[in-house]
Formats: structure tokens, C-alpha cells, sequence
């Protein structure tokens, strides 16, 4: 066989072997997906039927009624997205400044605590969260929504960085512009940095948002059921009365539950991804 | 972590502390330019210093006292210094703690080869040129916005034992097939549910890594008549290990301080109480259960103080390997 014939084929054959890997691995990733959509409308009789349907018999389109019947779950959601939307603003916010500070203001002892706020990534997340709650229950904030608050005043350590990188790259002669007509700094900085910094601000909000509202841990340790967030009550509830979980009716309240994330994530693709990129490369 | 050297861009680094020794005496309060921007810096960052001390300082300390304690959580008239027992306990009286750090370690080897190697070679391929490159990206990232409580509701029609769509599929070629994905054998299963939930973002980052490959390196060694293989060997796998070696370091302290996937893999529609299979029995579920379930608080914080320092020696392991696989285009010292 000559040479240009063997290294055709054995294109052909690499290029077999992607297109095997893509599809096979897109499978892998569909199928969850796939079986919470159709097992979301199956009778919960039907659910153990061996084999398999993979499309239900008869649609049952009453879970996604009692998705909304047996729990608070529109309660919930409204007390979650509310608590997301406070917290997303401020550690926005409160990092975008922070970001700026170490960005633009090369200052005695802003390498080390760069260095610390980096570093803090690295801590295990339970590791300060269990002490907290040792604290929080001692001053009487457990079963609150200020140990949330508290949090997103002091920024985001993954955030911070993010804007950080951002407002590295910005021209000095922006900045000195501004202080010679009289600017003072924060001004510079919502006037001038904050406008043009819309895509970090559209990363850093929609990974806070989607933080608080996925978040399971820190809900299910610092609050009691009645105050709750949407993650943990989605887990707890959708028993019938003998405590048998009807998971049809649970996939279907996961699927509801997890919509807003996915249509953002759609929406805000490209900046999503480009702070996704940020955080792992320049590190 | 290596601090990102940017000195090489004028207004970044270095410059604004030059204006202070030319600047002058400014009217008001009779600060310097430096000073002033000194006290901007801090009056900036203020929050997070604050939150620094009050949030993570102060409460971890707190911590390190109460691992000295017999603190039950409740009232602290019964708090009394035990002085190293917990820690001795840790090492001698319980059983649970190696077992649950075997499980752990156990818990790596299964996920991080797998999740590094997987999300690697799928950004290989779309690196080329493939059909489709944008949807399968997209695709491949979409789990990673599930929240964990819905990827796990959703994994568990697929690996329940006697109703799951994967024994349904093994069971077409072995009839019969009912493998407890979620309990004798939950390693593999929750590997299966992390591995689909971490893909995309290492895949995206590994994606960008392989886009910052100068072409002309790769097209001189295709001049040069390296095949597709050596061109892998010999530049694309040495100029990615930088972004290998830092996703390496986040996944491997991910592994030791997993707690979210077994815990909500285990209340998910039982309870919260529920113990996990001895599978993945964690270290993490052993603290949270000496912590929430038994009360043991002191306890359970001297445990987490013992991850913490081997997680940190670990890290420091880690980081000192660096020199001998780890490309750099910094100048090394000695040679």
C-alpha cells in the first residue's frame, strides 16, 4: 500500500473514531435527561414495569399538577428567587468594587491578600462552613437569611478574580483622564469600569444566581422546613402518605426546578463560558 | 496556585507606586497621592476584609477551639477541654475514620482518572475540525447547570436497580441483569453522575487551552514530517499540562471534600437522616453524620481540621511535582 493511501484511511478511521466518541458521549449525556422527561409523565405503577417503556402509555400530565399540589413548592420558589436575586446583586456588587480595588490599585499589601483571596479557593468549602455554623447558632442566626447576606457583602472569592482579570486589561490613560477632570475613585469606577464591564457583570450574576438556586448544603444545615429553599424541599417532599416516594411526580418538580437555569443558560452561552474559561486558565 | 505575573503591561503593576514619589503634597487633607490611593485600596476592599476576619478567620479558629471541647451543639454549660482526645479517637478508637478516608481515596482513583481523560479527549476531538463543533460544546455543558438535586432525581431512573434504563439496556444481552448501581456497586454509579456533571466545564477550559496552541508550531512540525501522533506527544500534551495541572489540583481537592453527591444521592426522597451505602461511605458523610447526627461537634471539627491539613500537604505535594511535568515558559533557575 503506498503511503498516501494508508494515511487517507487512517483519517477516515481517526475521523470514525471522533464522530463514535462525539455521539456516543452525547448519547450518555441525553439519556438522564431523556428518561426524567418521559418518566415525569408515566403513572408511578408504570414506573416498575419490566421491561421498560420509555415513552409512557397514557401521558399523565396531572404530575406536573401535583408538583404544585402536594408541596409549597410556588412558595418556595418565590422565597428562593427572591433570596437569589438580593444576594446576586449584592455580591455582585460588593465584588465588582473589591475586583476593581486589586485591579487598578497596585498598593502596599495588595499582592498578599490577592494572594489569600486565591488561596481561599482552595479551602475546602465545609471546612469554614460547619465553623459557621457553629457561630451563626451561637448568635442566634440560624434559621435566618442573613448568614446569606453577610456572605454576599464580603464578595466571592471566584468573582473578585473574575473581575479582577477583567479590569486588568483596561488602558491606564481611562482612568487618568478622569482624575484630572476632578473624578473621584469610585466614580472612575461606576462610571467608567463598571459600564464597559457587562459581560463579567452578566457571568458573575448568572453564577450567583444559579449558585443560591442549585445550593443544597448550605440551606439543609443553616435552616429549619419552614423556612427552607427550593433545593432541599424539592428533595424532602413528594411522599405519599405511607412514605413511599412517587418519583415520577419528583421528576417532574425537578424539571420545573431546574427550567430557569438551562433557558439562561441558553441565552447567556458565550459569557457563561467565557468565565468558566477565565477561572481555569489564568490561574 | 501561581500568581499570574502581569508586569510585563505598564499600567499594571508597579507603575502607580512610581507616581508617589513624584507626587506632590495635595490640598484638603494633606495626604499624598500614594496614601490616598492606599486608603482607597482598602476602603474598597473593606468588605471582603471584614468578611475575611468575621467569616472565615474568626469562625475557623472557633473551630479549632471546639476541637479541643466535647461541645454537643447545644448549650455550652456542659462545655468541657478534653484537650487532643478527639484527635487521638480520630487515629485509635474509630474504626470509621480509615475506613471512610479508603473509601475516599478509592473515590479518586475511580473519578478523577476517568472525569480528567474523558474531558480531555472530548476536547481533542472538537478541537479538530468536526460538524456540529458548537452544539456537541453546548451539549456537553448543559449538565453542568442542573442543580445536583435534579441531576441526581434524574440519575436515579437510570441506575435504580430493579426499574433503571441502564440495567434495562445490560439486560439485553444478559437477561436477568439487576446491579445495584445505587447501593452494592453506588462507586461506579456516582462516578457515572459526577463525570456527567464535571465534563463540560473541564472540557471548555481544556477547549480554550488547546485554541491558545500557536498553529505555526503545529504546522512547523507537520513541515518538519511529524505525524498527527507526534505532534500530540511532543507539543500539544507538554503545552496543555499547565491547564492539566490546575484542573488536577481543583478536581483532587474536590475528591476530598466530597459530601454533596453522596449526601443528596442518600436523602433524595428517603430522608435526611438516611445512612449512605457502605460504597460511598466518605469521608465527609463520616464528619457530617459525627456533626448533624450524633452531636459529636467537637468531634467532628477536629476531623475536619485533619482533612484540611492533609488536604493542604496534599496540595503542597502536588505543587512541588509541578517542576518535573508541568511546562513553563518562565525562565528555570540553574540550568
Amino acid at each position: 500500500m503506498d503511503y498516501a493511501l494508508r494515511a487517507r484511511l487512517a483519517k477516515r478511521f481517526y475521523r470514525f473514531l471522533s464522530y463514535t466518541l462525539l455521539i456516543g458521549v452525547a448519547i450518555i449525556i441525553i439519556m438522564p435527561l431523556a428518561a426524567m422527561a418521559t418518566t415525569s409523565i408515566k403513572q408511578m405503577s408504570e414506573y416498575n414495569v419490566w421491561p421498560i417503556n420509555i415513552l409512557p402509555r397514557v401521558p399523565q400530565w396531572s404530575n406536573y399538577a401535583a408538583v404544585f399540589e402536594m408541596a409549597p413548592y410556588l412558595k418556595v420558589a418565590l422565597r428562593t428567587a427572591a433570596l437569589g436575586i438580593i444576594v446576586t446583586i449584592i455580591v455582585t456588587a460588593s465584588s465588582s468594587l473589591i475586583g476593581f480595588a486589586f485591579a487598578r490599585y497596585p498598593v502596599k499589601g495588595s499582592k498578599p491578600l490577592f494572594f489569600i483571596v486565591v488561596g481561599l479557593m482552595i479551602i475546602p468549602y465545609i471546612v469554614v462552613l460547619i465553623p459557621q455554623f457553629v457561630m451563626y447558632s451561637r448568635l442566634h442566626l440560624t434559621n435566618t437569611y442573613w448568614p446569606w447576606i453577610f456572605g454576599a457583602v464580603a464578595g466571592n472569592s471566584f468573582y473578585i478574580f473574575l473581575f479582577r482579570q477583567f479590569f486588568l486589561s483596561f488602558p491606564r490613560e481611562l482612568e487618568d483622564a478622569a482624575e484630572v477632570d476632578g473624578a473621584g475613585p469610585f466614580r472612575i469606577f461606576w462610571q467608567i469600569f463598571l459600564p464597559n464591564a457587562k459581560p463579567v457583570i452578566a457571568a458573575v450574576m448568572i453564577f450567583a444566581f444559579s449558585y443560591i438556586w442549585g445550593d443544597y448544603m448550605t440551606p439543609l444545615i443553616l435552616l429549619n422546613d419552614d423556612k427552607t429553599l427550593l433545593s432541599v424541599k424539592i428533595a424532602t417532599s413528594y411522599s405519599n402518605p405511607q412514605g413511599v416516594w412517587l418519583i415520577t411526580i419528583a421528576l417532574a418538580a425537578n424539571l420545573i426546578y431546574m427550567l430557569p437555569l438551562v433557558i439562561v443558560f441558553f441565552l447567556a452561552q458565550k459569557h457563561i463560558l467565557k468565565g468558566v474559561v477565565t477561572s481555569g486558565l489564568k490561574g | 496556585m501561581s500568581s499570574p505575573t502581569v508586569s510585563h503591561k505598564p499600567w499594571q503593576s508597579g507603575d502607580h507606586e512610581k507616581n508617589t514619589a513624584v507626587s506632590t503634597k495635595v490640598e484638603g487633607r494633606g495626604l499624598t497621592r500614594g496614601q490616598r490611593r492606599t486608603v482607597t485600596f482598602y476602603l474598597f476592599i473593606s468588605p471582603w476584609l471584614l468578611g475575611f476576619i468575621f467569616l472565615t478567620t474568626i469562625p475557623m479558629l472557633l473551630g479549632f477551639l471546639t476541637s479541643f471541647t466535647n461541645y454537643e451543639g447545644l448549650s455550652i454549660a456542659n462545655l468541657r477541654f478534653v484537650g487532643l482526645t478527639n484527635y487521638v479517637r480520630a487515629f485509635t478508637a474509630d474504626p470509621e475514620v480509615g475506613f471512610s478516608l479508603g473509601r475516599t481515596l478509592l473515590w479518586g482513583l475511580f473519578n478523577l482518572p476517568t472525569w480528567l481523560i474523558l474531558s480531555f479527549a472530548m476536547a481533542l476531538i472538537l478541537n479538530q475540525n468536526v460538524r456540529g463543533q458548537g452544539f456537541f460544546r453546548t451539549l456537553y455543558y448543559l449538565p453542568s447547570v442542573v442543580p445536583v438535586v435534579a441531576a441526581i432525581t434524574a440519575w436515579k431512573v437510570i441506575l435504580d436497580k430493579n426499574a433503571g434504563w441502564l440495567n434495562g439496556i445490560i439486560d439485553l444481552f444478559i437477561p436477568g441483569t439487576a446491579i445495584g448501581w445505587l447501593s452494592d456497586y453506588a462507586m461506579p454509579g456516582m462516578t457515572m453522575i459526577a463525570v456527567w456533571t464535571g465534563l463540560g466545564t473541564a472540557m471548555v477550559i481544556f477547549l480554550a487551552g488547546l485554541q491558545n496552541i500557536p498553529d505555526e508550531l503545529v504546522e512547523a512540525a507537520r513541515i518538519d514530517g511529524a505525524n498527527s501522533f507526534q505532534i500530540f506527544r511532543y507539543i500539544t500534551l507538554p503545552l496543555m499540562t499547565p491547564v492539566i495541572f490546575l484542573q488536577l489540583v481543583m478536581g483532587l481537592i474536590g475528591v476530598f471534600q466530597q459530601l454533596n453527591l453522596p449526601l443528596v444521592l442518600t436523602q433524595v426522597g428517603i430522608s435526611t437522616g438516611a445512612v449512605p451505602p457502605r460504597q460511598i461511605y466518605l469521608y465527609m458523610i463520616h464528619v457530617y453524620r459525627q456533626i448533624f447526627i450524633s452531636s459529636r461537634w467537637g468531634y467532628g471539627i477536629a476531623l475536619l481540621w485533619l482533612l484540611f491539613i492533609g488536604v493542604f500537604v496534599l496540595t503542597l505535594i502536588v505543587f512541588w511535582t509541578e517542576k518535573y511535568w508541568v511546562y513553563s515558559d518562565r525562565p528555570e533557575e540553574g540550568r
